[in-house]
């Protein structure tokens, strides 16, 4: 037998909204929701072994000393004291993030430019001959690129130089000297990437009701001005997406500089990702290695947070 | 009755289910499938033996283990090719096959890593070679005692060199001809090395660049640091070593040898490493050579081989590799590193080492010293893809079709300068290197950035030799 009685100390609190009664779902809806998670399952596994994992294990690896040989040895966070006093490191940030800013910042303009010039009058076949030619790079290995690349900037032989030099134009020390290195890299990078950002500018361009600019143009709105106050607020959910993607990427870039450079002269183009490659493959401290990763990590949420706190202000929902 | 029990329907409903998910896993398990033990040779008792891919394509590896099984029938050997760009990339994929418990019996060893195996990874070989002496004298007998003794460590010999290359000046014989210089004597100096790229340089257009280098540990500054009498890190000699030089080497051979080499003190802010390092920036700076680029000698045969380039340092690998390129063997030639202060020269060479996790550590032995066989290693270098460790494998016959014509250079950069060493490489070599190609990138890239830049190497290169390998 249940207790029907209510309680004294709950009468004396009338304006307590009554306690939600539990129902149970419907079982149609029980099945849905059971279907539903045996088809997230595989996602959410992949998600746990392939990222939850990983990401845990770098942070735990970073508290102990490893060589691959030996056992590893706990080492407290000695490893991030290591990393902070550690001059390559802290140039590889600083690398990493003026690459990003470069790249992200050239990669977009290019790809928004091309986007509205493409998107404007011209014919569908040629419109598809551009989509074709900027996305092409995007597919190609970024290892195989930079191996050519080196051969077209080499100072001496390269193809770049031999054709400046029809104009006058001094053999430039594009991959040797420590000014030009990073450019010819950021370069390199944003060649083969901006096909990504262009698609998605292409798809936001298409997105924006062509009533709204008819509109605009009836109050007078033409060319520049109608792209500043029409087309670009309308884009900015777009640009946000490319702009994150696009600094996601650029804080973890790799091939280009490791192939090209080699992260020189000096460390002019030494990046933290190759610092994390060097530091464990190459000399064998995991630990070390794995500090470097977390604090990447914590750089590239933090920048990702920053990004959508302030697209509040500038990004505009239809 | 409440909700928290369960209604018949509902205990049948999952009694279905859970009788569903027992039914699928047990398909599952008792499905075919793939897994790690299925891979060839994997858990099958094989002798596995790790190479460097691209230097050991499929026709070698089919070769040594042909060879092998009928010399040794009752071991089963399994040949890994482990692709890489470069040593240090290659022992990186062995330490990772070592931290997954996957460890070979075998790898290969250049002198990048000697040192790093035998202090970590690797066993001395020298009971197995005090057991089988008399069957190893002959080896002995035909390799020179500076691979062997490059091999050794701390007294003990971890392997038996079956490879090396030692840095040699290369010329296109085209631009010799264009600026009308002689091929220069094997005492030639390295004011006459100036010279003679200056005589390139007036005779070529300005798209051609006398002296190429490439930013490495073999090949780079370290040849010209020899050179002039000095090293990057300073060298020394372990003690022991005298059970392997007096069982096999006659007194004039084994004399100054020691128990392996000891690269220890920085010395980058030496008067003969700035000496260098000025030098090389003053060739730069004349327009007679390449800024430091890094890479391979690969990417050097196109414009080596048109006449864009008229010198470069490089080993027997090279005769190999330009003949490959359609050049004729008359087409370029080889001579000793140009004297300064010495005419020392620099190489790097190349064996198995066997890894202390190996349970097969008798036949290993055994793969080891077939590996070094002359017949072996005379089936195994047809192309001249390197220079063979055994001296009477370098013939005329050899270089007749490869060239060049002076191919007794590669050997007698041995004979007739017996302190040539091996370039230094500690058990911390992967970040010396590191620092090295760094701060010689810095200290060409710009004029007057050699003395900071050799004061930025010293200091890194302290770092590194003081942490632990």
């Amino acid at each position: 037998m249940t207790n029907t009685q209510t309680p004294p100390a709950r009468a004396a609190r009338p304006e307590a909204a009554p306690a939600p009664t539990r129902k149970r779902p419907p079982a149609r809806d029980r099945g849905s929701r059971l279907l539903a998670t045996l088809f997230l399952a595989p996602t959410i596994v992949g998600i746990v072994v392939f990222t939850v994992v990983p990401i845990v294990g770098s942070v735990v690896l970073s508290l102990f000393h490893w060589n691959v040989i030996d056992s590893p040895g706990y080492a407290g966070l000695s490893n991030y004291g290591e990393v902070f006093g550690d001059s390559t490191v802290l140039v590889s940030f600083r690398n990493t993030l003026v690459f990003m800013v470069f790249a992200v910042a050239l990669q977009l303009l290019i790809a928004l430019a091309l986007a509205l010039t493409i998107n404007g009058r011209m014919p569908v076949w040629l419109r598809s001959v551009f989509r074709s030619a900027f996305f092409f790079p995007l597919v190609l290995s970024a290892a195989s690129i930079s191996v050519v690349m080196k051969y077209l900037f080499n100072q001496d032989f390269g193809v770049v130089n031999w054709l400046l030099g029809f104009v006058g134009i001094a053999p430039v020390p594009w991959l040797t000297s420590e000014n030009a290195a990073m450019a010819t890299v950021v370069l390199v990078y944003v060649w083969q990437q901006f096909g990504f950002s262009f698609l998605l500018f292409i798809g936001g361009l298409n997105n924006i009701p062509k009533e709204i600019h008819e509109a605009a143009a009836l109050d007078g709105a033409t060319g520049l001005r109608k792209h500043l106050t029409v087309t670009l607020p309308l884009l900015s959910p777009t640009l946000l997406v490319a702009s994150v993607v696009g600094i996601i990427n650029a804080l973890q870039v790799f091939e280009q500089p490791y192939v090209l450079t080699n992260g020189g002269p000096g460390d002019s183009t030494r990046t933290v990702v190759m610092v994390i490659y060097e530091t464990a493959f190459e000399q064998l401290r995991f630990g070390e290695a794995s500090a470097v990763g977390v604090l990447l990590f914590a750089l590239i949420m933090a920048v990702t947070a920053l990004q959508f706190r302030l697209s509040r202000r500038f990004v505009h929902y239809q | 009755m409440t909700d928290s029990h369960l209604t018949r329907r509902a205990l049948m409903r999952y009694g279905a289910y859970g009788a569903g998910a027992a039914a699928l896993a047990g398909t599952a398990a008792s499905w075919d499938r793939l897994t790690g033990a299925d891979i060839p040779g994997r858990d099958d008792g094989s002798l596995v033996v790790a190479t460097l891919g691209p230097a050991y394509g499929p026709e070698a590896i089919r070769t040594l283990q042909d060879g092998f099984r009928e010399l040794h029938p009752d071991i089963k050997l399994r040949v890994n090719a482990v692709q890489a760009v470069d040593w240090s990339d290659f022992f990186a994929k062995i330490l990772t096959q070592v931290a997954a418990g996957t460890a070979p019996d075998l790898v290969y060893v250049a002198t990048e890593g000697v040192q790093l195996f035998a202090q970590r990874l690797g066993v001395a070989l020298d009971k197995w070679v005090r057991r089988d002496a008399a069957e190893l004298k002959e080896y002995f007998a035909d390799v020179h005692p500076s691979l062997v003794e490059s091999m050794m460590y701390e007294g003990s010999l971890y392997q038996l060199p079956v490879e090396f290359n030692a840095a040699d000046m290369y010329f296109n014989r085209q631009v010799l001809r264009r600026a009308g210089a002689d091929f220069p004597p094997a005492d030639w100096t390295r004011d006459d090395f100036t010279t003679l790229l200056r005589d390139m340089k007036k005779s070529s257009g300005s798209r051609f660049t006398p002296y190429f280098w490439t930013n490495r540990l073999w090949g780079g500054v370290v040849p010209w640091l020899f050179a002039n009498d000095t090293n990057l890190l300073a060298e020394s000699k372990a003690p022991g070593g005298r059970w392997l030089w007096d069982g096999f080497y006659p007194a004039a051979q084994r004399k100054g040898r020691g128990g392996g080499f000891r690269w220890t003190t920085p010395q980058a802010t030496h008067d003969r490493v700035e000496e260098v390092y000025d030098y090389l920036a003053s060739l730069i700076q004349d327009g007679l050579c390449t800024r430091p680029e890094g890479g391979n000698g690969q990417n050097l045969i196109g414009v080596f081989s048109t006449g864009r380039v008229g010198v470069t340092p490089a080993g027997g690998f090279w005769a190999g590799g330009l003949s490959l390129a359609g050049m004729e063997p008359d087409g370029f030639d080889v001579q000793y590193f140009p004297r300064w202060r010495t005419q020392r020269m620099q190489y790097g060479a190349a064996g198995y080492a066997l890894l202390r996790t190996s349970k097969m550590q008798d036949e290993a032995w055994e793969f080891i010293k077939y590996a070094a066989r002359k017949d072996t290693l005379e089936r195994l270098f047809t192309t001249n893809q390197t220079t063979p460790a055994r001296r009477s494998l370098l013939t005329a016959d050899r270089y007749e079709k490869t060239g060049p014509a002076h191919w007794p250079v590669f050997y007698d950069t041995l004979d007739r300068f017996p302190d040539t060493g091996p370039i230094p490489a500690p058990p911390q070599v992967a970040e010396v290197e590191q620092v090295l190609l760094k701060h010689t990138g810095t200290a060409l890239a710009s004029p007057r950035s050699v003395r900071p830049a050799l004061r930025r190497m010293q200091g890194d290169l302290e770092k590194a030799m003081e942490r632990d390998a």
